[in-house]
């Protein structure tokens, strides 16, 4: 902004120079017209003219911008001032910057996830609908008729709108560069009405009736605006072209706006939309092999989330009705709605931010009282120079805006600096934080970021910065103006205002030291559980494979098990196994709902190589695990776990009872047989205890057989354990990949271990955070200690000086300085203790194996946090008993 | 700040006067500074001489008000120069400042030539 400041004026600068000019210029001409000769007429103009330089002046004061030339004054005084206390300024500098980071970085996350967490319109009034038995926590999506007596028969929504997958398996876009892997899902064309969005470029699909005979919308597709940037380039002509995807054809009629999106997903591929355009023979029924459907619906304005579930409730009683079996009609008594935004988002992970974004806000105020002491300081050590510019003639309003100034200054390079901290942060956190909230936080702070951070700035600003400017603008002049008079009444009331700001920062950095304390015990209790398997030594390859190049071939024979036999052959290579998805795992878990003695049995379903059991050494409670011997023309296995084992075992008090009998049909009439049960293992979460599990053996899988589809064409973990040093594994293990399929080349490798510690959850992001905020706020506490203890000897070294010359011992004056440190401290801690404690209650839910008031968590917080606080005292202190009498008494 | 004083001083002596005796020879049309001074000297025979340190002030002062407008443009004689102009709002100024001026100069003249006011027999 200075620099067209400076423009403009010397724009006007220049102007008022010419026009000076041009008025000597006439004199002189003038007086040559007149008959004088040009030198005489030259002085004589100038003579009459005056002072050039001063009429300037003059002139432009009248402009009025003097305000600016005295900020600029100011501005420069206060960077002379920087300049010349460095270590001060950059004790401010990194405080605030600290603080206003680490608030902007939370704000930045919680403005994303819990404020727009999708571009959608208003998604507060978007509901999810799906149906179950009301009694087990499952959910099930609809199939179409039920939705259509839905849409028939509800008056609580404006639209109803439904959507699936379009393809099994994983699709690819062709493009001019290859192939772009994308989520293509099939919509009801009211879907984008529903959700309030229109496409940036082209059209919406068509309305239309529900027959969808003759559908206006058959072989049209919209793409989402990342697949038209990454596979076209963001060409306009693409509407009304065909793409293909997959074997099939489309014409394009719509590009949606950026950003916006339909799956919430780890993976984030680009999307596209194919429209729902007929019914086939799954949609049909009722029952077993129906098509599901996810439903989205708006409610319509003025009606309550409640209303609506009790309009359901009536209509859902009608619909069951409509099943054909007395078990379907239990299965799908029930209808459940549940807000969009609660589903996107665990409470979990609202709780996790919001308690976050207050750690922040706890760090941030830490900090700006910790400048604000800083600053305080300063202007008492600075009163005889404030003294001096009084007695001057300088006004009170002319310091305060002095020291304003100087306060602003630093507010804003902290400002910047808080800014650029941000950002780093979170794309530090980038890979946490997808893990966690399934979406990418764009680490660029938007507009409400800012004007969050102009806010917090301002604040930061006015209480670091104002409050010592006026207490200093109101000292006396004449006292300060006395020799020795610095222990004076004002010295005296700052000196205890900042007592009191220290004990307040030390109590809020209690708490701050408390929760991380907690969490940090959270995450070892977690660590601690036994998981039942190993973990170390155990490389795992995400494996995903474009399943339609391989449509006609078995892929279990001709690509899985030579790959399979292949890397067995790698030297170092203990065991390996192929599993859908390996424990703990996030990529790609199947359930499986059948039918097993007339009851709806829900299970995780995994498909396995027998290899997968030495790998993560899964115990065996009964039977065997699937071996060499199960082959495509043996006898089709299963393996359960005891989870499944006890509620489906035939006879109740022997889970192992349940070998030899027959589970789901692999092949039409060839049922599998149970040959073993696997002990419990946290399978799905570390907190969350063993689930029903059905396993079946992947060389018995083939395109003839059930499941293939499902599993074959879509993701597959390799897990392989090695006697070697992981990281030697990788290139070894990426050639095999590559040579077995060109798609496998850039496959995610990571360790199990790493699996393991990105399912601690919620936890662990928190964890990290609170560290960091903990250990900050510690630091800012330990800093202004110190600032203040070694500033209260260097005030009394006078005082000190006195007392040791009239006998006072060393250890007396250390214990005199010490004592004034552990007052606050203890003032502090106590405080903090009391904070903690009712706080408690807030962290509660958050926590595992621990109590929120741990009495060892709080009381090591507080030693912590005393014991640091005392090492900083020590310094001034041991400084101030080591003063020498004569040179304190001199000095003064 | 010591030099700026007298300039000062004598600038805040004529100000009321000077700006009306500007605005005034303004209204016979668009007129640069220099012109200024020469309209002022030739209408009281050389009596009255404004000091460029004040008449420039002066006009920049008065376009900050709004009462005067400036803006270059050529001399008959081929030279770039800034002219003011008076604008509507520094008529409506210059009216009320004249207005004053009668007051002052009868108030003045009446104590000058004893002639006693109403209500002081």
């Amino acid at each position: 902004m200075s620099w067209f400041w400076r423009f403009l004026m010397n724009r006007r600068k220049n102007d008022l120079r010419d026009e000076l000019e041009t008025h000597l210029q006439m004199d002189i001409a003038n007086r040559i017209e007149r008959g004088e000769n040009p030198v005489s007429a030259r002085q004589a103009a100038m003579r009459e003219f005056g002072n050039v330089p001063l009429i300037q002046e003059v002139t432009r004061s009248s402009w009025g911008w003097l305000w600016f030339e005295r900020l600029a004054q100011d501005l420069h005084y206060a960077l002379r001032q920087i300049r010349r206390s460095p270590g001060f300024a950059i004790t401010v500098i990194g405080t605030l910057a600290l603080g206003i980071g680490a608030a902007t970085a939370m704000f930045t996350v919680v403005d994303h996830v819990l404020l727009n967490p999708v571009p959608y319109r208003d998604p507060g009034r978007l509901v999810i609908l799906s149906e179950g038995d009301g009694k087990s926590p499952s959910w099930y999506p609809p199939p179409w008729l039920d939705i259509e007596q839905w849409q028939e028969q509800s008056h609580s929504f404006s639209q109803i709108a439904y959507s699936t997958s379009a393809f099994d398996g994983r699709s690819y876009i062709q493009c001019a560069s290859g192939e772009l892997e994308i989520d293509a899902s099939t919509i009801s064309p009211n879907y984008f009405e529903t959700l309030g969005v229109k496409p940036v470029l082209g059209r919406d699909f068509l309305q239309q009736a529900p027959s969808f005979a003759m559908s206006k919308n058959a072989g049209t597709i919209i793409l989402s605006y990342s697949v038209w940037q990454q596979a076209f380039n963001g060409d306009r002509s693409i509407l009304g072209r065909s793409v293909r995807i997959n074997y099939d054809t489309f014409t394009v009629v719509g590009i949606m706006p950026h950003g916006f999106r339909t799956g919430m997903d780890r993976t984030n591929r680009a999307e596209v939309w194919l429209p729902f355009t007929q019914l086939n023979s799954q949609d049909a029924k009722r029952g077993l092999g129906m098509n599901r459907y996810a439903v989205i619906a708006r409610l319509r304005d003025g009606v309550t989330l409640q209303a609506a579930t009790s309009e359901m409730a009536l209509i859902q009683q009608r619909v069951t009705a409509l099943y054909p079996t007395a078990e379907l009609r239990q299965s799908y008594s029930r209808i459940h709605l549940r807000k969009y935004i609660d589903f996107l988002f665990s409470e979990d992970i609202h709780k996790a931010l919001l308690i976050l974004l207050a750690a922040s806000l706890l760090l941030w105020l830490i900090a700006g009282i910790n400048a604000a002491s800083l600053l305080l300081a300063r202007s008492t050590a600075r009163q005889r120079e404030i003294a001096v510019r009084g007695a001057l003639g300088a006004t009170r309003t002319r310091v305060m805006q002095q020291m304003l100034v100087e306060g602003l200054l630093l507010g804003t390079i902290a400002a910047l600096l808080g800014i650029m901290l941000a950002v780093f942060s979170i794309k530090l956190f980038a890979r946490e934080l997808v893990q966690h909230l399934l979406l990418p936080v764009p680490a660029t702070p938007n507009a409400s970021i800012l004007t969050a951070l102009l806010g917090l700035t301002l604040a930061s600003v006015a209480l670091a910065a104002f409050w010592p400017a006026w207490m200093a603008s109101r000292a006396p002049i004449e006292l300060s103006l006395r020799q020795g008079s610095l222990q004076g009444g004002a010295a005296h009331r700052q000196a205890r205002a900042r007592a009191a700001l220290v004990s307040v920062e030390i109590a809020l950095s209690l708490l701050l030291l408390v929760g991380c304390g907690l969490l940090l015990r959270t995450i070892y209790n977690l660590r601690q559980v036994p998981l039942g398997f190993r973990t170390d030594h155990i490389l795992v390859a995400h494996l995903s494979i474009p399943g339609y190049r391989f449509k006609g071939q078995n892929m279990t024979a001709n690509l899985y098990l030579p790959m399979l036999r292949r890397i067995e052959h790698l030297p170092g290579v203990d065991f390996s196994g192929l599993v859908n998805q390996v424990p703990l795992g996030s990529t790609y878990a199947v359930q499986l709902s059948m039918y097993l003695k007339g009851r709806t049995v829900l299970a995780w379903f995994k498909a396995a190589t027998p290899g997968v059991q030495k790998v993560f050494d899964l115990p065996m409670s009964a039977g065997r695990y699937f071996n060499a011997s199960d082959t495509a023309n043996s006898q089709p296995v299963a393996v359960v776990n005891e989870a499944f084992a006890r509620e489906y075992s035939p006879d109740q008090h022997n889970p192992a009872a349940i070998i030899g009998t027959e589970l789901i049909n692999l092949k039409k009439n060839v049922p599998t047989r149970v040959v073993g049960v696997l002990a419990d293992v946290h399978q799905t979460g570390i907190a969350i205890s063993s689930q029903p599990q059905v396993e079946l053996c992947i060389p018995q899988i083939s395109p003839n057989t059930s499941y293939y589809d499902a599993i074959d064409g879509f993701a597959m973990d390799l897990a392989i354990r090695t006697s070697l040093p992981t990281a030697k594994m990788i290139p070894a293990l990426r050639t095999i990949l590559k040579q077995a399929n060109p798609a496998f080349a850039n496959s995610t490798i990571t360790t199990m271990d790493q699996i393991v510690a990105d399912s601690y959850g919620s936890q662990q992001l928190a964890a990290h955070l609170l560290e960091i905020f903990g250990g900050a706020a510690l630091l800012l506490s330990i800093v202004g200690l110190y600032g203040l203890m070694a500033y209260v000897v260097s005030q009394r070294t006078h005082e000190l000086g006195i007392r040791v010359a009239l006998g006072a011992s060393r250890g007396n004056l250390l214990w005199l300085v010490l004592r004034q440190a552990a007052v606050m401290l203890t003032v502090g801690v106590i405080c903090g203790t009391g904070l903690a404690l009712l706080s408690g209650r807030i962290v509660r839910s958050f926590l595992f194996g621990i109590h929120a008031n741990d009495t060892w968590t709080l009381a090591s917080a507080a030693l912590l946090l005393t014991l640091s606080g005392l090492a900083a005292a020590y310094l001034p202190a041991r400084r101030a008993a080591h003063i020498d009498p004569m040179q304190a008494l001199r000095a003064e | 700040m010591t030099a700026r004083e007298p300039y000062k001083n004598r600038i805040e002596l004529l100000q009321g006067t000077l700006d009306m005796l500007i605005l005034k020879t303004l209204q016979w049309g668009p007129q640069h500074g220099y012109g200024i001074v020469q309209a002022l000297r030739t209408q009281t025979s050389d009596v009255l001489q404004v000091e460029t340190g004040s008449l420039y002030p002066a006009l920049h002062r008065l376009e900050k008000q709004g009462w005067v407008r400036s803006e270059w443009k050529q001399t008959e004689s081929k030279q770039r120069a800034r002219y003011y102009r008076i604008t509507p709002k520094g008529k409506k100024q210059l009216a009320s400042h004249l207005n004053r001026w009668q007051q002052i100069v009868e108030a003045i003249g009446s104590v000058i030539h004893g002639t006693p006011k109403r209500g002081e027999t």
